[in-house]
């Protein structure tokens, strides 16, 4: 992706140009708050949202100039979208897989691998409409895999999934990756990014602010040490997040405001994001008090 | 090509297996609705001049018109409901993931609309011979103008239909729009009644819309006739405007 643009009809600039080399067969993950771009970029990328300018090429396709061909070599699951409520689980993965090009007998026996993989054997039978919304969003995840194409692009896919469904998941794109599919997933949850992918680019007012390994984001960090606490002198409960640069410095502090309870961590992605943004990561933790 | 038609017939496999789950909505609206028309317009017939409910050709007048309702509202309100729904619920994000050429889902839908129309068509006219309405269409030339009339129309609805789902704003827009077109393209033509009961502006303006045609169309060839040329010319014009359209406005990629 060369200088990738977003802006709308009403001047609102969703992309400011965002540059992204993907080497096949590694695992990128896209991060960013809430409204930071991230889903207007792989909507660009999966050809739904045609961009203002810049180029994006997938495998040497122009992705802007030849979407359908773009779209043979990707599975794509939208951060929303609905699904066929009366066909059953095996019915609406079979005629995905038709649609996506498969034969007859290709298609059957994606749609059984794909239903081993996500551990959905024993609903396959049953409605799509009578699911969880975890089991469905598993479904959504099926439906990319189909084909096994050569690029994944995944919005958000753990979203709305327990722990355990999330782990499944999780495994399944291991085991993606180990042959050879090169993946790109937005996340905002940091443990995700951290787990599953080779290398990171983060995105803060639609362009990528940081690019690179968990290593590599982390050592950018001068403090990499969070000390999280109550406040006693505050009174009011309010958290109070510090960094340091050595954990000596964090134990001083500790010893200083004589504090009981506390905890020390390395720093993480959400540090990283700290420093180079300016701003928490999280909502949340903008209520924080930060240092 | 093969590809294609494989696409088309998954995409219309896909909504096929709705009618599983909702044959009561789609009996009621191919049928039930259609069905009771027909009594009313026989039962406002026999009030207005007693001889003329006993004339066959106005029976089969309001059977025509009643295969016509029925169309109407399968092909714009349920169909354009349907469409709606996929692009209101998310469902056409899932068909814009896949290489799936847009054309290829409303050739899907246009089968889909044929099936449901073929389905409500025969029931109608089996309903129609059990309340001994006979028909006289003549075999093999009026049944294929039949066949041809009863396909444009339903392709032109179809696109109609298409057109709404595709450029609404909301669901409530689309919806409220689809429903008033199926029952409006059915009360503004002459499709119950004779062009010339119809006040003089309504005359005029069933002129534009398909249903009048189809409803000539229809009842000409039950009579026996085969003269339909006019209403294959025209219901072909409008259906290939309003497909067109359709083709045009419907797409994956937003700008």
């Amino acid at each position: 992706m060369r200088g990738l643009v977003k802006q709308y009809a009403d001047g609102t600039r969703a992309n400011r140009g965002i540059d992204l080399d993907v080497r096949s067969g590694e695992v990128v993950a896209v991060l960013g708050p809430n409204g930071a771009g991230k889903t207007t970029f792989l909507r660009q990328l999966t050809t739904e949202l045609r961009p203002s300018g810049g180029t994006i090429r997938v495998f040497g396709i122009d992705v802007v100039a030849e979407p359908q061909r773009a779209k043979r070599l990707m599975g794509i699951t939208p951060q929303e979208a609905g699904m066929f409520e009366s066909l059953t689980v095996r019915e609406h993965l079979q005629l995905f897989a038709r649609l996506k090009g498969l034969a007859r007998r290709a298609a059957d026996a994606a749609t059984t691998e794909v239903i081993a993989l996500l551990a959905l054997s024993e609903h396959e039978r049953r409605s799509v409409g009578s699911l969880s919304g975890g089991l469905r969003r598993r479904i959504l995840i099926g439906l990319a895999l189909l084909g096994d194409p050569p690029l994944l692009v995944l919005d958000e896919p753990t979203t709305g999934l327990d722990p355990a469904s999330r782990r499944t998941v999780w495994s399944v794109l291991r085991q993606i990756v180990q042959q050879g599919t090169t993946v790109v997933l937005s996340t905002h949850y940091m443990e995700e990014a951290e787990r599953l992918s080779d290398r990171i680019a983060i995105i803060d007012s639609g362009r990528v602010i940081a690019f690179g390994s968990v290593r590599e984001l982390l050592a950018r960090l001068r403090e990499s040490y969070r000390l999280s606490y109550h406040d006693p002198a505050a009174g009011n409960g309010d958290l109070r997040v510090q960094r340091y640069a050595s954990f000596a410095d964090a134990q001083a502090q500790i010893q200083r405001l004589r504090l009981s309870e506390y905890s020390i961590a390395r720093a993480s992605l959400e540090d990283v994001y700290f420093e180079i943004a300016g701003q928490p990561f999280r909502e949340d933790e903008a209520a924080e008090v930060l240092r | 090509m093969t590809r294609r038609l494989t696409d088309i017939i998954c995409v219309f496999r896909i909504h096929l297996a709705r009618l599983r789950r909702e044959a009561g909505p789609f009996v009621l609206a191919a049928v039930v609705f259609p069905l009771v028309m027909y009594m009313f317009a026989t039962a406002v017939g026999a009030t207005g001049d007693a001889g003329s409910v006993h004339d066959p050709s106005q029976r089969v007048r309001f059977l025509a018109g009643s295969i016509v309702f029925s169309l109407s509202l399968t092909a714009v309100s349920w169909l354009g409901y349907l469409l709606l729904e996929n692009r209101f619920t998310g469902r056409l994000k899932l068909f814009a993931t896949l290489p799936l050429a847009p054309s290829s889902y409303i050739l899907g839908i246009v089968v889909f609309a044929l099936a449901q129309a073929a389905i409500g068509t025969v029931v109608l006219v089996a309903i129609a011979r059990a309340f001994g309405v006979r028909t006289a269409l003549s075999l093999p030339v009026g049944g294929l103008l039949l066949g041809a009339v009863l396909v444009l129309t339903v392709l032109c609805v179809c696109g109609i239909g298409v057109i709404i789902a595709a450029r609404a704003r909301s669901f409530s827009e689309g919806s409220l729009l689809t429903d008033a077109l199926g029952a409006g393209l059915v009360f503004l033509a002459p499709i119950y009644c004779a062009p010339e009961a119809l006040p003089r502006p309504l005359q005029i303006l069933s002129k534009a819309l398909p249903t009048t045609y189809a409803a000539r169309g229809v009842q000409t060839t039950l009579l026996g006739g085969t003269g339909v040329a006019t209403e294959l010319l025209a219901l072909t014009v409008m259906a290939a405007a309003t497909l067109a359209v359709g083709f045009r406005v419907m797409r994956w990629r937003e700008d």
